[in-house]
């Protein structure tokens, strides 16, 4: 019997003391010898073909000890990307989006690393742009990237990078079963993560050695990139990864730690670049959609067919996109039977911003256009909107991606637990409306994830993860497996990570994986103790190994339960030492898969809301916002809630108030703070509701799924439906703000 | 940012001195939330920073005279906005003063540095147009008064000469019962800026006054003498005829990322409607027949 | 051009004889020149709080102070608030209540909410969220670090 159970509890958050005292030490927080301040230098221009840079002024300057531009780099321009090798470490002869780094200073302080950057004079010939979906489709549209780097592509003449199919059956086949059909476009903007910590990279020269610290989510990976652009071997590449700020997806993958490593070693000097929030927002965002779904229901309601075209808006280099799309498309009729289903996707490129991960991985803008047109089509057919989605829910177990992962979940528990909270069935009050949607995101379809447990002399226990915990709590949810398995106090387990020389190899932190994958893999670690404890107990007391049995922090044999720190004394002898243990978790690719490999779980969310709308100046104020996810086991359920909680109130940000405002050269006019709206503490619904469904059904140890895009997922869609219950507005594009509402209306009027 | 000189003058003849000696390429430094943003993007790049808040004569930051509130530089918006006297006289200036900005900046920007620093948006212009508030400017020649509405001249710019300090704002209670309420228009409900501000006066004598800003270069300041607005009853075409002349010079800029000249000129006449409609409840209030 | 400036300050109850250069900012200071890294740099224009610090009892954003001009006065930030490595009730609550989740906001927020509760011991859920709305989270959502002042209010009282 296993005495303490971690499981399902919510101890304080490990990690949280640092973060309450201020003594946490995130990039920004580091200083080292001898350091430099590196500043970038960029032109005000989405599109340019570089003429010359000249240096001359900004060497001069007291303090600056470089100023480094392609003449310093390797011939041809080093590139990296985690899909394609395109983005250059510095622009290549062109600038391909407001804000791309032409050259950058670095210099004994912030002031002096400025000065110099401002006198950098950078001569260019500014080249027409694309920005939006219907300039970069256009015939004879300028291209982003050359064709040259696009050797072997079947759209290299083209700004779509990648046009993926995805789907089963034949409409032709089935169309005339729809008594009903219903086609509409939605469009998603351009939202940008907005971490609280802008992003960051330090790079040191060690003899022949070099340490780079990231606000990176996947440190190994960065270490790959790093070791590969400047021939270092992996031993000798050290990159640290400090928890980071939030990451959200947003730094996934690396962008500046090639420029400032390459710095770091012209100098000899370690080089530091802390980004400001304004050239954050130039660097990272979601891509932006137009998503056309054509679906054929019945009468009652149930679903025939799907006709989805997914269009993203990538920018000027690829990151993750590609991957973005296919995951995302690959689900885009939903958590749904659908008997015939046609899906086709695109990545265009623009000269914007690039985009990146970020949370919920392309079905925030996809659900946001399936919910709402299943909506309309709801309200044209007269039926319930919470009843047309039961009736086309599957059940657990059911393949509703023909021959791959089915239903992992009792996904109608979810629906009729929100529907619940929301009280759909009581009375709504003069004004207001109501709204629901479900959304679906696969879990990791690839993984590694490796750890080490060492249990000490001392009962005490050191975990090496390589997991990112960039707030989600991934340092607690470890420390209470192990803590759980081994029995001993959850104060004593100490969390090692973010170090590539110390800490073993894990493939990345995104995807909500981390509870499963490097969950299993610390389970993994725990039971290779559990193997060496029961060798130690057979031979002091001289027992066979097939009658021993370990659980938990407990040894059970010959009918005695012994605590697992008394065999592991008696075991270790007068010499001490430890026990060390390891665990691997790997999902390896599946050859032709379209994503490589099947979900290992899937985030289902309901969400629904109620909201109401000033029908003067188009406000909307959300009264009620209910959001429940399929959690399998929630292993902490306070950080569960945090996670929903801020998933959901994100969601509300890109609902009502966030987006990238262009000017007509598709330079983002509102960076930074005072013009990017989020929510703030007065923003709230009135009342917030998270739950989780709980049936311990999933993949990772004690039952658990994935969570933490789940709730952000549905938002749009939820408010969305809510203002055309309230008001009849059908508003097909984001935000949400007072002033878009406002004209919506006007139009309705006339 | 660049460096500077910083000065910080201990009385108001020092402070003049300094400026009279510094010239041009000064700034007044009073709670920062303007000028040290303005100083890091290098939009101004002043050779020397006058700080006032060690001027003697600035304290107390709140005086009243009689039926006379001084307000001097020094004053932030929290004390503005938690002085009772100000509450119970003027509480359309403490209906703005509560919106700039969060705690944090409302804790530090000042009064009259929302006013000098000139933008069309700033919260505070309208009530203290409607308010008839007195800027008190002191320089070399010595002090002299100015009306708000000839004070505040265009975006940036005030009826400030060089080497002078608006060292004062003078608001007195008015003598005839008025009622006053301020109304804004954001993207959230949380701190952000305006994109339409207003603020409505209605007194016993049934005139009405409307203070409106962010659609134009500067706040305006419109009066009603018909007696049309003040009337609760009268019909809403009559009022919205009104509102209609009073709002004829709004401009809102076709540039700006806040809000299109539509919404803004549409929610001119709604929050005009909606201050006014509270300041007639504030005014009956005091004449007790609520 | 500009000499540097000798000042006096008591800064997390220690006094201190500073010379500052009149163009750093009071978060410059703390971070760069004292090494109290625990002031947050985010936005720099006063909009997202992760500056905050209390001056004579006052929540300010450091980010948009001269340096200079916390001259005889008295700063409090977030280093300031455990006493000998014990936390606060304030400190307590937020982490009792896992308010903190990528934590880099957290000292911003602990810092609006040691004013409010300096100030007005006994606050509304409204007075939280008035008091705490220009700290910016990312990740939270707010609630639970509303309900961790809501928490340290009720403790200090009882």
């Amino acid at each position: 019997m296993t005495s303490n159970t971690y499981v399902g509890s919510s101890p304080n958050r490990v990690g949280g003391y640092d973060r309450v005292t201020g003594a946490q030490q995130y990039v920004a927080d580091i200083h080292l010898a001898d350091e430099l301040h590196a500043k970038l230098v960029t032109i005000n221009e989405s599109k340019a073909r570089i003429i010359s840079i000249d240096t001359t002024k900004a060497e001069q300057v007291p303090g600056v000890r470089l100023v480094m531009t392609p003449d310093d780099l390797p011939k041809p321009m080093p590139r990296f990307g985690p899909q394609y090798q395109d983005r250059p470490v510095l622009a290549a002869d062109t600038v391909n989006y407001y804000g791309e780094p032409i050259a950058a200073v670095a210099a004994d302080t912030k002031e002096a690393a400025e000065e110099g950057a401002a006198a950098v004079v950078v001569e260019y010939e500014v080249l027409p742009n694309v920005h939006t979906i219907d300039a970069a489709l256009a015939p004879d549209a300028p291209l982003v990237q050359d064709p040259s780097l696009r050797v072997g592509e079947t759209f290299a003449n083209t700004n779509i990078k990648t046009e993926i199919n995805f789907g089963w059956g034949d409409i032709a086949d089935v169309e005339a079963d729809a008594d009903f059909v219903i086609e509409r476009e939605y469009e998603f903007p351009m939202v940008t993560h907005f971490a609280i910590e802008p992003h960051a990279f330090i790079a040191q020269p060690d003899g022949d050695e070099l340490n780079v610290w990231s606000t990176i989510q996947h440190p190994f990976q960065l270490q790959k990139t790093l070791a590969r652009l400047l021939n270092i071997p992996l031993s000798k590449l050290r990159v640290f990864a400090p928890d980071p700020g939030g990451g959200f997806g947003g730094k996934q993958h690396p962008k500046l730690e090639p420029l400032v490593s390459y710095m770091a070693l012209k100098t000899g000097r370690p080089v530091r670049l802390i980004m400001s929030l304004e050239e954050t927002f130039q660097a990272v965002r979601r891509p932006s959609t137009r998503v056309r779904v054509r679906m054929g229901l019945t009468s009652d309601g149930m679903m025939v067919f799907k006709d989805i075209e997914t269009n993203y808006l990538i920018g000027a280099y690829v990151d993750i996109a590609d991957r973005v799309a296919s995951k995302s498309s690959y689900v885009a009729a939903g958590p749904y039977k659908v008997p015939v289903v046609k899906i086709v996707g695109r990545t265009i490129l623009s000269n914007t911003a690039p985009t990146t991960a970020f949370r919920g991985f392309g079905v925030p803008q996809i659900t946001w256009a399936r919910e709402s047109t299943l909506d309309e089509a709801a309200l044209e057919l007269g039926i319930d909107r919470f009843e047309i989605r039961r009736r086309n829910v599957p059940e657990k177990g059911y393949e509703f991606v023909p021959g791959d992962t089915p239903a992992d979940g009792e996904w109608i528990q979810t629906i009729d637990k929100a529907a619940e909270l929301i009280g759909w069935d009581t009375p709504l009050p003069e004004g207001h409306g109501r709204g629901v949607a479900l959304g679906l995101k696969s879990g990791p379809t690839t993984g590694l994830s490796y750890s080490t447990v060492r249990l000490l002399a001392d009962g005490s226990a050191i975990l090496f993860s390589g997991t990112s915990d960039m707030g989600q709590g991934a340092r607690t949810v470890f420390a209470q497996i192990v803590a759980q398995e081994m029995g001993i106090p959850l104060e004593s387990v100490n969390v090692i990570m973010g170090d590539t020389a110390t800490v073993p190899y894990d493939q990345q932190t995104s995807a909500s994986r981390s509870t499963v994958l490097m969950g299993t893999s610390v389970y993994r670690a725990c039971k290779d103790v559990h193997g060496k404890v029961k060798a130690m107990a057979a031979k002091v007391h001289g027992v066979d190994e097939s009658g021993i049995e370990v659980d938990g922090g407990v040894v059970r044999m010959a009918g005695e339960d012994l605590p697992i720190m008394d065999v592991v004394t008696a075991g270790l002898g007068p010499l001490g030492g430890e026990v060390i243990g390891n665990g691997e978790m790997r999902k390896d690719k599946v050859p032709g898969h379209p994503l490589a490999g099947s979900a290992a779980f899937f985030e289902f969310n309901c969400t629904a809301i109620e909201a109401t709308v000033d029908d003067e100046t188009g406000e909307i104020q959300i009264i009620k916002h209910v959001t429940v996810g399929d959690v399998g086991t929630a292993l902490n359920p306070q950080q569960v809630h945090g996670q929903d909680d801020g998933a959901a109130i994100m969601g509300l940000g890109h609902s009502l108030m966030e987006g990238y405002i262009l000017d007509e050269e598709g330079r983002t006019r509102n960076l930074g703070a005072i013009d990017y709206r989020i929510p703030t503490s007065k923003d709230l619904p009135i009342e917030l509701i998270s739950a989780s469904i709980e049936n311990h059904d999933g993949p990772g140890p004690y039952g658990v799924k994935g969570v933490s895009e789940g709730s952000l997922l549905c938002t749009a869609p939820a408010v969305g439906a809510a203002v055309r219950d309230a008001t009849g507005l059908i508003i097909r594009d984001l935000p949400l703000t007072p002033q878009r509402v406002w004209e919506a209306m006007r139009e309705q009027e006339s | 940012m660049k460096e500077f000189s910083y000065e910080r003058p201990e009385s108001l003849d020092e402070a003049l001195q300094v400026l009279a000696a510094s010239g041009s390429e000064t700034e007044i430094l009073a709670g920062g939330t303007d000028l040290v943003i303005a100083m890091r993007d290098r939009y101004r790049q002043p050779k020397v920073v006058v700080d006032l808040k060690r001027i003697a004569e600035l304290y107390p930051t709140l005086r009243w005279d009689g039926d006379t509130l001084t307000v001097s530089a020094a004053a932030t918006m929290t004390e503005i906005a938690n002085d009772p006297g100000i509450n119970k006289h003027f509480p359309a200036l403490v209906e703005a003063a509560v919106v700039v900005g969060s705690v944090q900046i409302r804790n530090r920007a000042t009064l009259l540095g929302n006013i000098c620093n000139g933008s069309p948006a700033a919260d505070t212009a309208p009530p203290l147009l409607a308010y008839e508030a007195v800027i008190v400017v002191a320089g070399p020649g010595g002090q002299r008064r100015v009306p708000i509405n000839d004070f505040i001249v265009g975006p940036g710019k005030t009826d400030l000469q060089e080497g002078e300090l608006a060292i004062a704002l003078e608001l007195t209670t008015p003598t005839r019962m008025l009622g006053g309420a301020y109304e804004r228009m954001t993207r959230r409900k949380g701190t952000d800026l305006a994109s339409v501000t207003l603020c409505a006066t209605v007194d016993d004598a049934g005139v009405t006054q409307v203070a409106f800003g962010s659609v134009g270069p500067r706040a305006f300041l419109r009066t009603d003498d018909t007696g049309v607005l003040a009337d609760p009853a009268a019909p809403k075409e009559a009022k919205a005829a009104v509102f209609e002349e009073i709002f004829a010079d709004a401009s809102p800029s076709v540039r700006s990322m806040r809000a299109s000249p539509d919404y803004r000129q549409a929610m001119l006449r709604v929050l005009g409607a909606r201050a006014v409609g509270r300041a007639i409840e504030r005014l009956q209030e005091l004449q007790g027949v609520s | 051009m500009s000499e540097l400036i000798e000042i006096e300050a008591t800064i997390n109850g220690r006094d201190r004889s500073l010379e500052i250069a009149p163009n750093h900012t009071l978060l410059d200071v703390l971070r760069d020149q004292l090494g109290l890294t625990g002031t947050k740099e985010c936005c720099v224009v006063g909009e997202c709080g992760a500056c905050t610090v209390v001056v004579d009892g006052i929540p300010m954003n450091s980010c948009l102070m001269l340096a200079v001009e916390i001259d005889g006065r008295d700063v409090t930030s977030v280093e300031g608030l455990a006493t000998d490595g014990h936390l606060d009730a304030l400190q307590q609550a937020f982490l009792d209540v896992s308010a903190p989740q990528c934590g880099f906001c957290i000292p911003g927020q602990l810092m609006s909410a040691h004013a409010l509760l300096q100030s007005n011991p006994d606050p509304t859920i409204d007075d939280v969220h008035e008091a705490l709305g220009g700290n910016l989270c990312r990740c939270a959502g707010y609630l639970q670090i509303t309900e961790a002042v809501l928490v340290a209010a009720k403790a200090g009282k009882e």
